[in-house]
């Protein structure tokens, strides 16, 4: 219990303690604080995970019925680990990166507040806790997104709290009808309606569900309300777009999960109108997001894109609701964790020692900074599918799922859509592959110079690509792992 | 219904009375027209509250011959009651002409509406 | 009996002796003295809050040596003192807080008359909660409505009069329904004290006689005090009165004024005629359509205007409207969410006026959005207070507005015919709040390339961020620690039946 108190508040209140003391201003003491908060952080996680699988305790209660309740869970686990690992990579990246950015200090114990909001998150036992970290991790990750306070960056954050709000609220509209018709807004695999409310009132309830799966799908980028997230990831700083990219969008996913499979269940949405809009929004988002990728220049932008797209794979996994998409839903989640914080990384090394942010201007990159893009290539490799990186493993089970599920036309279309849209992320990402290490005939190859960047840089690049990989070399325990969980929630 | 009516015609007259001054005071646009409404109202009542309070034949309790018998008074409550309403009602309007003056010194005009156009034209 | 229980009256009465004496002072002493004050009275509720609590029962104090059912009584239980104690702490964060624009925009030889003014509207306020006779609330009722209309107009522009005028006719209107109401009422029971009247009230109701007359006499008062309150269709003189007049008392009316009248309705639903009777006549369903209506209406101008200040007198009419219709919902829940709006509603507006002043003040005294673009960054403050309150008036948690909307739909789903009209209005009336409330703080942190207007710093300003500070630490208080406060109010109704 105190493990998981301590995992969520550590970071928050060391991140309000950064905020506030002013010999923080000092580059080194920073740096040595965050730095140790990390690490403490880190391991505050991986004990509350070793420790409190299976705990839950009440914090305190907002009203009579509504508590704030955490509990730990496999779900929890799966996305506490990627959150922790990803952030904690990600902010020793920021180490080296964030030299040329100015307001370190306020950058740093914002980016501890939402380390320690996403692991509330995480651990939220009930629906209404979840709610309330879901408004506190908008707000609290706002001032990431308009860090550099540049007149873009101050309406792309706007627009990302507006869009944010809004999801919200659709959702908190939602859950006073599901407080109505439940037992209770605890988490409980396979869902908490009372089944008399849910045989009397389905019309209405399925009403319910949609509009609460559109509000929770705003922060995972779902079309039509993706418009937000290409603005505002790529101009907050790279590592912050990482973590935004890879682990912030993540809590729409989550919310996702939890409303689904452990408020509604999943029995209750399976074959509805409910279902199939879903798969229609997520398939349209697949390809949509690709498509816009293909066209955009910006690498940054690129790659917001190319978010949009990678995570309705995701979705698209959970609508379809079957044992195998399910699974490879998940598998997606941390492969694509893995595979977008470290391209967001990469383009923000490549930033940082050239400064250049268009994909065209790229030429040559390969050989000045080899091993940055070789983490570029091989994790691209992985978001196209290609065995046996991650992203191969987690589309098979995909693929798979959906073929056997037996949703008449979405069955084959959604393997359809996804191949395509497999094909046009080779087209954007590759590219820059072929150009940076295959410059042509007319580059100057006598006189380029190395500037590969210092080790803070690298190292978290290299571990986040060993573990992109690793899912992919050796996904058994990971899939059982997940089998288990998604055989409690069908 | 007819015969209650009757019966109570003094009720009754209050009552329209205060429909009276109630319409003077919501619609008219003239300041002043509207002040007199609002007596009218109040007046109403006073009336509606003498007539209730007042029982024929009988007097206001003073005891001046011995009598203690509670059938020979009057309630004495809403005759008080009428005074405080008064004194209230005295004070309300002498605000309410003091700030028609101060409007009327500003704009040259009673009229309400004619002072809002104004305003929306004018600014402050 | 115990000393404490004088408090209420000692209270009402230092109110008035204060005004008394302010009258003859001079500007800056009758500030000082209107501040001791409210930390006096301050202090003697927060007293009477804690003895109720402790005692765990109202209690009547009778003026002068009439027992009832003749004198004239005060009443206080948990949820009396409670009020009387959050109406003091607002009136004087509000009060501190526009202290510096109301030097400027009032004669200086003016000044002392707006302190006689403040302390007869807080003595009018506190005899409004705490009397136990609905003559004298009549009569404080009309007090609290000629202290309020000076306080409109003490600021001597052509608007302020003109909406103090429109506001004057407004609550004539609904004061003169009030009394014919209550005259009718009287002549029904006979009786002028509220536990009297609602002995008599059970009486006629048991007997099945005079049905009619006591609806009308019902409907008379419920109505008047929803025009003195500006419920939906009466609200056109509330958005000049409260955006032209000095901020301080635009705050005091919106959070306290109409509040009064409120409260007073509850006393009269609870206490006078009895909660299961005032259910059973149709007045409630009424009160639920305009409620429901005044949150929509009201938004929708505010999203269309274009100053600041009126919008947010406009966002006051939309949350009037969540008040009634947590009163029409015609439970027990929906009045504790009606209760607490009264509250949450009254700490966040005020602080919202406050603000607002701190931001126009910044951008050369125009309210217009247009200029106020990048305001919050010439004083950071007000920006920061300002989006906490728009973060609570539209329901974010931890803030005060999120409790109430949370109780309000909790309230709602306990009823099947209206759950869905108000779970309905609800989210589309959160929506638009939204909608205005992020368009403001989006254009208050759009920041500016050049621009003419100086910016302060806290040095300029330490009383006015300190009331800000507060203000919001009031806010978060009433939305993270909402469950005592729900429990005293549960605890406060009990004590009126």
């Amino acid at each position: 219990m105190y493990s998981i108190l301590l995992s969520i508040f550590f970071p928050v209140l060391a991140g309000v303690y950064l905020l506030i003391r002013k010999e923080m201003a000092d580059r080194r003491n920073l740096l040595i604080t965050t730095g140790i908060c990390f690490v403490i952080t880190g391991i505050l996680v991986v004990a509350t995970l070793l420790t409190a699988h299976g705990t839950d305790f009440t914090l305190f209660y907002l009203t009579q019925s509504l508590p704030i309740y955490f509990s730990v869970d496999a779900v929890s686990v799966i996305f506490s680990a990627m959150t922790m690992i990803i952030f904690v990579c990600a902010g020793f990246f920021s180490f080296e990166y964030m030299k040329h950015e100015t307001k370190e200090k306020r950058y740093y114990g914002y980016y501890l507040i939402v380390f320690g909001v996403l692991n509330a998150l995480c651990f939220a036992g009930n629906l209404i806790t979840f709610y309330l970290f879901f408004e506190m991790l908008t707000l609290s990750s706002m001032p990431l997104v308009l860090h550099n306070g540049s007149r873009e960056a101050i309406m792309a954050g706007l627009k990302y709290l507006f869009y944010s709000l809004c999801g919200a609220y659709a959702a908190l509209f939602g859950i006073y009808f599901v407080c109505k018709y439940s037992d209770s807004l605890t988490f409980t695999a396979g869902g908490v309606l009372t089944s008399s409310a849910a045989t009397e009132h389905t019309g209405l309830l399925l009403i319910v569900a949609f509009v609460m799966i559109l509000g929770f799908s705003v922060k995972a980028g779902m079309f039509p309300m993706h418009a937000w997230l290409p603005t505002a990831h790529p101009v907050a700083p790279a590592p912050a777009s990482a973590v935004l990219s890879a682990v912030i969008v993540k809590a729409g996913v989550l919310g996702i999960v939890r409303l689904v499979y452990y408020i509604f269940g999943a029995s209750f949405l399976r074959g509805t109108w409910v279902q199939t809009v879903w798969l229609i929004l997520t398939l349209i988002t697949v390809f949509m997001g690709s498509m816009l990728a293909y066209r955009e220049k910006v690498l940054k932008k690129r790659l917001a894109y190319s978010t949009v797209s990678q995570l309705s794979y995701i979705l698209f996994g959970l609508a379809v609701m079957d044992a195998g998409s399910v699974t490879g839903g998940f598998l997606h989640v941390l492969a694509h964790g893995f595979i977008k914080s470290t391209l967001f990384l990469c383009a923000g090394a490549i930033i940082y020692t050239t400064g250049k942010t268009k994909v065209d201007e790229l030429r040559g990159i390969g050989k000045e900074m080899p091993l940055t893009m070789w983490c570029y290539t091989i994790v691209s490799l992985g978001l196209i599918g290609i065995p046996p990186t991650g992203g191969f493993v987690s589309k098979w089970y995909l693929a798979i799922g959906s073929l056997g599920s037996a949703i008449p036309v979405f069955s084959w279309l959604g393997p359809v859509i996804l191949l395509v849209s497999a094909l046009l992320t080779a087209g954007y990402l590759l590219p820059l592959t072929i150009q940076g290490f295959f410059p042509g005939a007319d580059y100057d190859y006598e006189h380029f110079k190395k500037r590969e960047p210092s080790g803070w840089m690298t190292i978290p690049l290299l571990i986040l690509t060993v573990l992109s990989v690793l899912i992919g070399l050796l996904p058994t325990p990971l899939v059982d792992y997940l089998t288990q969980i998604v055989s409690t929630i069908l | 219904m007819g015969a209650n009516l009757f019966t109570n015609y003094g009720e009754a007259v209050a009552m329209i009375l205060f429909g009276i001054g109630f319409g003077n005071l919501l619609l008219q646009s003239n300041l002043i027209k509207k002040i007199i409404g609002l007596n009218i109202m109040d007046t109403a009542i006073y009336l509606f509250l003498a007539e209730k309070g007042y029982i024929a034949g009988r007097v206001a309790p003073i005891v001046a011959d011995g009598v203690t018998s509670v059938e020979a008074y009057i309630n004495p409550v809403p005759s008080g009651l009428v005074l405080t309403g008064i004194v209230v009602s005295v004070s309300v309007s002498a605000l309410m002409l003091a700030l028609t003056i101060r409007l009327y010194r500003r704009y040259h005009t009673l009229d309400l509406d004619e002072i809002s156009t104004l305003l929306k034209k004018g600014g402050l | 009996m115990d000393f404490i229980q004088n408090f209420p009256c000692i209270s009402i009465m230092l109110c008035l002796f204060a005004g008394i004496i302010s009258s003859g002072l001079r500007g800056k002493t009758a500030r000082w003295l209107n501040t001791i004050l409210l930390i006096i009275v301050t202090i003697l509720s927060a007293c009477t809050l804690l003895y109720t609590i402790s005692t765990g029962e109202s209690f009547v104090y009778v003026m002068g040596k009439f027992p009832a059912p003749w004198g004239n009584e005060i009443r206080a239980g948990v949820l009396e003192a409670g009020m009387a104690l959050f109406f003091c702490i607002i009136m004087l964060l509000s009060l501190l807080g526009g202290q510096h624009k109301l030097m400027k925009e009032v004669e200086e030889n003016k000044v002392f008359l707006y302190y006689v003014l403040t302390n007869l509207l807080l003595s009018s306020l506190l005899a409004l909660v705490y009397t136990n006779d609905m003559f004298t609330a009549y009569v404080f009722v009309e007090i609290n409505t000629i202290s309020a209309c000076g306080l409109i107009m003490i600021r001597q522009v052509g608007r302020t009069i003109e909406a103090a005028v429109r506001y004057m006719i407004m609550s004539l209107l609904g004061s003169g329904l009030l009394l014919l109401g209550l005259c009718m009422l009287y002549d029904l029971t006979g009786h002028l004290l509220m536990s009297n009247m609602k002995e008599s009230v059970a009486a006629i109701v048991a007997q099945g006689e005079y049905n009619i007359p006591l609806i009308v006499a019902i409907a008379l008062m419920t109505v008047g005090l929803c025009i003195k309150s500006a419920l939906f269709p009466f609200h056109a003189w509330l958005p000049d009165a409260y955006g032209y007049s000095t901020v301080s008392s635009a705050a005091i009316l919106s959070s306290l004024v109409s509040k009064g009248y409120i409260f007073l309705l509850i006393k009269i639903i609870y206490r006078v005629i009895g909660f299961d009777i005032f259910i059973n006549t149709r007045i409630i369903d009424v009160l639920f359509v305009f409620g429901l209506m005044g949150m929509i209406f009201g938004s929708l101008s505010a999203i269309r205007e274009n100053d600041i200040r009126r919008m947010i007198a406009f966002s006051s009419v939309a949350q009037i409207g969540y008040i009634y219709m947590g009163f029409g919902m015609g439970t027990q829940y929906g009045i504790v969410a009606s209760v607490f709006h009264i509250l949450s509603h009254a700490a966040t507006k005020s602080l919202l006026f406050i603000a607002a002043i701190g931001l126009t003040d910044v951008s050369g005294g125009s309210r217009k959005f247009i200029e106020l673009t990048g305001s919050a960054y010439r004083n950071k403050w007000a920006g920061v207070t300002f989006t906490v309150g728009s973060l609570s008036m539209v329901g974010v948690p931890l803030f005060s507005g999120f409790i109430s909307k949370l109780l309000f739909a909790q309230a709602a789903v306990q009823i099947n015919g209206k759950m869905l009209p108000a779970l309905i209005v609800l989210g589309i009336s959160t929506i638009l709040n939204a909608i205005y409330f992020m368009k403001t703080v989006i254009r208050i942190y759009t920041p500016v390339e050049e621009t003419s207007y100086p910016s302060v710093t806290f040095k300029d300003m330490k009383l006015y961020a300190v009331v800000l500070v507060f203000f919001i630490i009031l806010n978060i208080i009433l939305g993270i620690s909402s469950q005592p406060i729900v429990d005293m109010i549960e605890q406060g109704l009990a004590m009126f039946a």
